[in-house]
């Protein structure tokens, strides 16, 4: 409390200082009118100076009204302006050819020459969002950014997981944070999106910015000189043509080595209920099905080749594939639509714009959708000279009846149809799905006990999702005198949640076996206000020196309040309400308040425009810490030299600056924390069901992990039972701390024609706080204690080039960007010299090792198997030991685009990919051990599949036969016994479907490489000519025909590997195909 | 301008004012309470004591076989799970007893002392010596050395003792402060016979300790069987320390909502079934159907042959085969598949192996009396559990469609009375006779106790092979978790130490308990 105050106090004892007659004015850029901001202004002779403000305005003392002004800007030709007498003078700069400057936006929505900066950023404007768009706005940046890892997620509501310098980064909105699920932002109102890729860059956001931030600029006003501007974007794409898709077997259908029959689809029949695709194969030949007349006085027996036999009352009927493309015939095409409208005005003391943004997506999963409206307004007025008032509101409502759910399960489209679906039934069948006579209580499949039909499930499970965001901010901007300035500013930010399930009778999942229908609700609100001054002093101390200090102070305040309810079953089928429970209703509420005080400040320097040093330091009091240590101080500071500036270098420079900064920077994490899911009183992220998708919403509150408290559950009886923690709080933790450097340097080549920037990171990420394990046996499984360091280490490259330039005829603009990083462990816990982070990764190590299951092998890797020649999982014998396969992450990340435009045609498109690291492939896993994959009838497994079918063992799998002595296996798969074993090379056959049931129940079975490329985006506009629009309404337009997604490159293409972006996901899960995406663009601009 | 500098500031001012406030009150988390009463607290230690029928520990006993390798396997355990969350929730019970005034004496106390031997056993019984004297201590002692196997098993004698007169003292004062007990429904007498019975267990489980001073076990079963004022034991099925399903908070572990999942994946060992069929057991109706295959080929369905189970150690690849194949016999699909309710309670303590432990003690010659009357009797409750009378008919259902393909009247007189079933004396065949009945008693129920009696006696031999795992052979032991190898590795070497004589965790080592 104590900075705040002072602060406060010191900000009375300036605010009273005396003002004095000046000189003002506006400076803008001759390149396009904008207002040019950081200019420095001197008056002539003398050491008296200022630098323009973010919109480009200035005032100045000065002496005499014959004083010379001169305006100087890096990337701009120098310029003096005689007063003579006049006390406003407004200044237009014309660029420098040889200098190539670019304004971009720091931290607190500060604009500053780049070439002042000690740290990377890096820029992507708003009209390279809007055409080529995917449906999530976030998406688009793939590619686009060194160092900003997309991991795209192509479900509908699924949400990107970014990782920048691979961390999750900070979301601000015209300099303030905001809780961003990703689909809260409209492209259509984007300026430009500035990506601040180190915490040195983000410092001044406090703990919040420490991985970075993604900073969006929204558009205000016009530049229009009419004063106003109406624009219109409009979008239409059609999702059509899997990229990526599991290929299946239609050979055989359900059941197990070869046998099936249907009697009732619960376990009366033979394998007729939660089956394998390891059935029969089709031949016409006559078995009991779902779809058989049932005749309760006739008994059929059926007999299987393998000798097994069934007698049942449901008639035997052909047995062929009458599936063979259900996928595709359930599934329809996609639509993606974007229809924008905005419109802006200016004046001499006003802007405003007005936008409203309608998206829509139909999924390919029949009856779901997803639609999204958007509304902005952004105001500015100049209640005076000096004083500007400033707001933009944006109101976001995302909304659907229904989203298909594709996690694992019965939930799953995938799963029914794909995996544990064979193609002995047609989707086109399952369309009526209720049974005579029991409608809307049961409904018709190939079996009653796992899985669901697929139309039942897209029209009847319905989980509805209604999201309203607001978020929006009033500020003041008071220019005190010619060097002091003042803001005032407070935002809110929130949004509001209501999602919903409907569960019909009849419909199973994971723990919901009794199919008695269900209804949840799942309620959340988070509400957050920051408010913020900060007092600004701008002023030139020589001719030659710049001095800009900044002092502020800000308070966040936060509150989360949410609610979940679930019936447990329902009485009345199809009636969804808490009040038709059968047994009671479950409900779980949870408040979250927070509080976060700060004081800070900066100062930068620049001596001769080329030389900017910039520090800063902000102190924080956070309420999620500890009483005793909840204040903590961080500093910053960074160097740039210009060096094309400073020294005569050889002509083929064009530009030239290093730069190089240090940051460290303090937060609570992780007793606060990013995402929170629906029943936080119990898991803060746990699923409340225990099947399906947890839906999360972005949160940056407290956990409340370091409060000794009992878990309550309903146990016998329903009645509450109550357990003490197992984690020892702490009274004394510090804050999480992590500090990092970098150093970089920025080249243009031949005036401009290419361009490098080039930056080396070194991150510590640490000490943070780490819940030590300790002995079980202590009563406590971990005590939270201040631990663990990891160090991210990387380079990012941006190479920019202008092959061919030529405006009037062909020109090609190209921008490659690379990035990599990884991350090593650097301490645990030296007080007890704790060097494991767990059984495996240690000190020293990367820590995206990935450690599976795997297979018994010899030390010349054979596989080792049993006497019944199957081989044997590491974990029968060592439930403890993994195999090293690989690390995680990805060696490298790239992106390429390219801009080729020849008079009014332009051509751009986006190759962008990723190289190395491995993942687990659980949709391959799946589709083998259920004896879908396309690979069980092909070649040696084929034909042993047929053996299975006709009861022969006769696959014969790899590697050797153990024929004396048990292995003894360390924890990292080694054998350690290996004298005292005796092999013998494995003919022993089995049946091929135990064969599989262990080869691919191991991540080493499944381990594939994450590598991958997509053409993400080919845009083809036509601008139309002024002969055309001629002197209509119409001030520009144009045409696009627009694509996405259209090629992917990777190892197996039964998984659109994307959405996986590092070690946290080991293994895939399920998706929804991943399709190709076309149309067309319309931007008229009136 | 002054007016908006002054606004401002008053802006300002306020929020700072605002913001002070309550800031301290934020951190603590409200959602959660910090202090619970004991009943709560002791709802949650009950249902950690209930060990689950149908579950993997009874595959491990050789009861039942997975088939399936989607689901399962019939291998063998690796690590334990231990309880210390548990001891320390049962820690808090005794603290928050006290906070809301209960004298040093009362039931949580009392119980709890049962309840720390109870876990303590469960744990010993698995991985051997154990933090004892320097566990549970929280941040004062984060890495606790190791009591030995005996040291825990005085300790254990001692709080079964102790709780004892506690009780006794308790039930004198007609304590009624306890609740939350869904076991006895808070009758601290049902506890004192629990907690004596439990104590006869621990002792029959010591028999390899017999001569063995520090512990005088005999002249503790004698004390208890001389005493009983002092000592209540159970004396029916009523007084069982048993689970009961109620089909809405919970469920029977089979049920209508899994047999699906279930059908034909799950088959009966032949350990289980194969010992009752041979013994032409009545019981044998109860828990199985006959195998299909042996019924279409023409075995009534009455005839002990038409019951096979499946040899554990067979590889799975033959075992998924022949039962598909309808070669095996499937746990009574009507009897355990029927309800959400289930068709018996899950018993944790039972009276009938009360029965079959004095039987033994007799046999052992620890203490004189008529082993055939509690082996016998041992086996009436066991029968009666199942409601199996004399004449009682039992109807034989086929396992697809629950049909009734026949009906046995059985008589347990008669199974008594045939010359397998006829006690042999206080003879090692007497011994055999005495743990197979309660092997077979103990189907689906009490945890582990088969396995440990198996382990102890060798009674019945158990099924290896490659469907067994672990090289050919029953483990003799779990492998202590591998947290206790990272978090408190000097100890947790020095216990191996000291009781293998290496550093060496393995499976294959006898434990102090089962050395002669």
């Amino acid at each position: 409390m104590h900075a705040l105050c002072i602060l406060a106090a010191w900000l009375l004892i300036i605010c009273s200082a005396h003002a004095q007659t000046t000189v003002s004015g506006q400076v803008t850029s001759g390149e396009d009118s904008s207002p040019l901001p950081g200019v420095n202004i001197l008056v002539k002779g003398t050491a008296n100076g200022t630098i323009s403000d973010a919109d480009g305005k200035y005032s100045i003392n000065v002496a005499s009204m014959d004083a010379v002004l001169i305006f100087s800007f890096v990337g701009y030709q120098a310029q003096e302006a005689p007063l003579g007498g006049r006390t406003s003078v407004d200044i237009t700069l014309a660029t420098d050819a040889k200098q190539l400057s670019e304004v971009v936006v720091t931290a607190l929505g500060i604009e500053k020459d780049k070439s002042k900066l000690g740290y990377a950023v890096q820029d992507v404007k708003g009209a390279d969002l809007i055409k080529a768009r995917d449906p999530n706005p976030v998406n688009n940046l793939a590619g686009k950014i060194a160092g900003l890892t997309v991991a795209g997620n192509p479900e509908l509501l699924g949400r990107p997981k970014l990782y920048l310098r691979g961390k999750d980064p900070l979301f601000v909105v015209d300099g303030v944070p905001i809780q961003s699920d990703t689909w809260n932002i409209s492209p259509d109102d984007v300026e430009s999106i500035t990506v601040l890729k180190g915490p040195t860059a983000s410092a001044l956001y406090g703990s919040r910015g420490q991985y970075g931030a993604i900073q969006i600029t929204t558009k205000r006003g016009t530049k229009d000189s009419r004063g106003i501007s109406f624009d219109f974007n409009s979008s239409t794409m059609m999702e059509n043509g899997f990229i990526a898709v599991p290929k299946v077997q239609d050979e055989y259908g359900p059941g197990d080595h070869g046998r099936y029959a249907f009697a009732d689809g619960k376990g009366g029949g033979l394998y007729d209920s939660d089956y394998d695709i390891w059935g029969p194969k089709f031949e016409g030949q006559l078995i009991p099905q779902y779809d058989g007349e049932l005749t309760p006085n006739t008994e059929y027996t059926t007999t299987f080749p393998s000798g097994a036999t069934f007698t049942g009352n449901v008639k035997p009927t052909p047995w062929t594939a009458r599936g063979t493309d259900n996928l595709d015939r359930f599934l329809r095409p996609g639509v993606v639509t974007t229809n924008s409208i905005a419109v802006a005005a200016s004046g001499d003391k006003y802007d405003l714009r007005f936008s409203t943004t309608y998206a829509y997506q139909q999924g390919i999963v029949p009856n779901t959708q997803l639609s999204t409206n958007n509304f902005n307004i952004a105001a500015g007025i100049d209640l005076s000279p000096k004083i500007r008032f400033e707001s933009n509101i944006n109101y976001n409502y995302q909304y659907t009846d229904n989203i298909p759910d594709v996690t694992y399960g019965p939930n799953s489209l995938i799963y029914n149809m794909t995996i544990w679906g064979g193609s002995d039934w047609d989707v086109d069948d399952m369309r009526n799905y209720w049974q005579k006579g029991k409608e809307g209580i049961q409904q018709i499949y190939a079996d009653y006990t796992r899985y669901n039909n697929p139309w039942f499930m897209a029209e009847e499970w319905l989980r509805g999702h209604y999201k309203t965001d607001v978020y929006g901010y009033m500020k003041l901007k008071y220019q005190i005198t010619n060097e002091l300035e003042l803001m005032g500013r407070t935002q809110i930010n929130s949004y509001n949640l209501y999602r919903t399930e409907k569960f019909p009778y009849s419909a199973t999942s994971y723990g919901r076996e009794q199919a008695l229908g269900d209804y949840r609700e799942d309620k959340r609100t988070l509400m957050e206000n920051n408010t913020d001054f900060m007092l600004t002093y701008s002023k030139g101390i020589t001719p030659t020196f710049h001095l800009n200090a900044s002092l502020g102070g800000n308070i966040r305040t936060f509150s989360y309040r949410s609610s979940y309810a679930t019936t447990d079953y329902l009485n009345v089928p199809g009636w969804y309400n808490m009040a038709n429970s059968l047994n009671p209703v479950k409900s779980y509420n949870f408040y979250a308040p927070m509080q976060v005080l700060s004081g800070y400040g900066y100062v930068d320097l620049s001596y001769r425009d080329f030389i900017n040093l910039s520090l800063t330091g902000r102190v924080d009091k956070h309420s999620a810490l500890p009483k005793a240590k909840n204040s903590y101080f961080y500093p910053s500071a960074s160097l740039s030299v210009v060096l094309t500036e400073a020294f005569e270098l050889p002509a083929v420079f064009s530009y030239l600056t290093v730069r190089g900064s240090y940051a460290k920077v303090g937060s609570a994490e992780p007793l606060t924390q990013k995402n929170i899911g629906p029943i936080p009183s119990i898991s803060m992220t746990g699923n409340p069901m225990g099947y399906g998708s947890v839906y999360e919403t972005p949160y940056d509150g407290p956990n409340f992990s370091n409060s000794p408290v009992y878990s309550t559950s309903l146990l016998y009886n329903f009645q509450p039972a109550a357990a003490y923690t197992n984690t020892i709080t702490n009274d004394n933790l510090e804050p999480s701390f992590s500090s990092a450097w970098e150093t970089g340097l920025d080249v243009k080549l031949l005036e401009g024609r290419i361009g490098l920037d080039l930056t080396y990171f070194e991150s510590l990420d640490g000490p943070g706080i780490y819940n030590l394990p300790i002995s079980e046996s202590s009563g406590y499984t971990s005590a939270l204690v201040n631990g663990i360091k990891t160090k991210r280490k990387g380079w990012e490259v941006v190479l920019k080039g202008t092959p061919i330039s030529n405006p009037r005829a062909f020109s090609w603009d190209i921008l490659v960007n690379w990035s990599t990083y990884k991350e090593y462990i650097d301490e645990i816990y030296p007080e007890k010299s704790i060097e494991n982070l767990d059984n495996f990764r240690q000190v020293g190590e990367r820590i995206d090792q990935f450690w599976g299951t795997a297979l018994v092998k010899t030390p010349a890797g054979e596989i080792v198997n049993t006497a019944d020649g199957r081989p044997i999982p590491l974990t029968s014998i060592n439930g403890n030991a993994r195999r090293f396969l690989g690390y995680a992450n990805p060696d490298w990340v790239w992106g390429i685009n390219n801009r080729v435009s020849y008079k009014n045609w332009s051509l751009s498109f986006l190759f962008d990919g990723r190289v190395g690291g491995v993942i687990a492939n659980y949709i391959q896993q799946q589709t083998f051990r259920g004896g879908r994959h396309i690979e069980t009838i092909q070649g040696a497994m084929g034909e042993a599949r047929y053996q299975d079918y006709l009861g022969v063992k006769a696959y014969v799998g790899p590697g050797v036969v153990l024929t004396g002595g048990t292995p003894v296996i360390d924890k990292e798969g080694n054998i350690t016994n290996m004298s005292e074993l005796t092999f013998a090379p494995n003919t022993t056959p089995t049946y091929l479907q135990d064969w599989i049931s262990r080869n691919y129940n191991t991540n080493e079975g499944n381990i594939m490489s994450r590598s991958f490329a997509k053409l993400r985006e080919v845009t083809l506009t036509y601008n139309l000519p002024n002969k055309i629009i001629g002197n209509s309404i119409i001030k520009r337009a144009s045409i696009s025909l627009i694509g996405r997604n259209l090629l992917y490159f990777a190892e197996k293409k039964d998984l659109d590997i994307e959405q996986y972006g590092d070690y946290t996901s080991p293994g895939s899960g399920l998706q929804t195909p991943s399709m190709r995406r076309y149309g067309v663009n319309l931007n008229f601009t009136f | 301008m002054k007016p908006i500098k002054n606004i401002v500031f008053l802006i300002m001012l306020t929020a700072l004012v605002f913001s002070c406030k309550d800031f301290d009150e934020l951190e603590p988390n409200q959602n959660k309470p910090t202090e619970a009463p004991a009943s709560l607290v002791l709802n949650a230690v009950l249902n950690d004591l209930f060990e689950r029928p149908w579950s993997l520990e009874h595959r491990q006993n050789q009861f039942s076989c997975c088939n399936y390798n989607y689901y399962g396997t019939n291998e063998y355990w690796s690590s334990a799970t231990l309880n210390f969350m548990t001891l320390k929730n049962i820690i808090k019970m005794e603290e928050e007893a006290i906070r809301l005034g209960a004298a040093d004496v009362n039931p949580y106390a009392a119980i709890g002392k049962f309840l720390r031997a109870y876990f303590y056993v469960r744990m010993s019984q698995r991985v051997g010596d154990l933090p004892l004297t320097e566990a549970l201590k929280g941040l004062e002692n984060v890495a606790p050395v190791y009591d030995t196997q005996k040291e825990v098993y005085i300790q254990v004698l001692a709080w079964l003792d102790a709780a004892n007169t506690e009780l006794a003292q308790l039930i004198a004062a007609t304590d009624v402060s306890l609740a939350g007990d869904f076991y006895f429904n808070n009758d601290l007498s049902k506890w004192q016979k629990t907690v004596n019975a439990f104590k006869l267990r621990v002792l029959i489980s010591l028999s390899k300790k017999e001569a063995d001073a520090d512990l005088n076990i005999k002249s503790k079963v004698k004390a208890v069987l001389d005493n009983p004022s002092q000592f209540p034991l159970m004396t029916s099925l009523d007084d069982d320390m048993k689970y009961v399903f109620n089909g809405t908070s919970n469920l029977y572990t089979t049920n209508p909502g899994n047999r699906g999942f279930d059908k034909g994946r799950y088959n009966m060992s032949k350990t289980l079934l194969g010992t009752m069929a041979d013994l032409k057991d009545p019981r044998t109706y109860i828990v199985a159907n006959p195998a299909e295959k042996e019924i279409t080929d023409g075995l009534a369905p009455t005839d002990f042959a038409a019951y096979v189970g499946a040899p554990s150690g067979e590889s799975l690849d033959d075992m998924t085969f022949k039962a598909g194949n309808g070669e095996y016999s499937f746990a009574n699909q009507k009897r355990y598949y029927s309800t959400f309710k289930g068709p018996e309670p899950s018993v944790q303590i039972a009276y009938h192996e009360q029965c079959f432990n004095i039987a033994e003690a007799i046999n052992r010659g620890w203490v004189t009396g008529d082993a055939a009357t509690f082996y016998r009797n041992g086996i009436i409750t066991s029968m009666k559990f199942y409601g199996i009378e004399d004449g009682t008919v039992i109807e034989i259902t086929e396992p697809d469609a629950d049909a009734v393909i026949g009906t046995a009247t059985v008589s347990v007189t008669d199974y008594l009375n045939q010359p397998e079933v006829v006690y042999a004396g206080n003879t090692e065949a007497g011994l055999e006779q005495i743990i197979t009945q309660k092997y077979l008693a103990f189907f689906q129920n009490s945890g582990q106790e088969a396995y440990f009696n198996y382990r102890r006696t060798g009674y019945p031999t158990f099924d290896v092979g490659p469907g067994t795992g672990n090289g050919g052979k029953i483990p003799k032991r779990w492998l202590y978790p591998v947290s206790e190898a990272t978090n408190n590795t000097a100890n947790y070497k020095a216990a191996l130490q000291q009781q293998f004589g290496a550093e060496v965790d393995d499976l294959n080592n006898d434990l102090w308990i089962n050395k002669d």
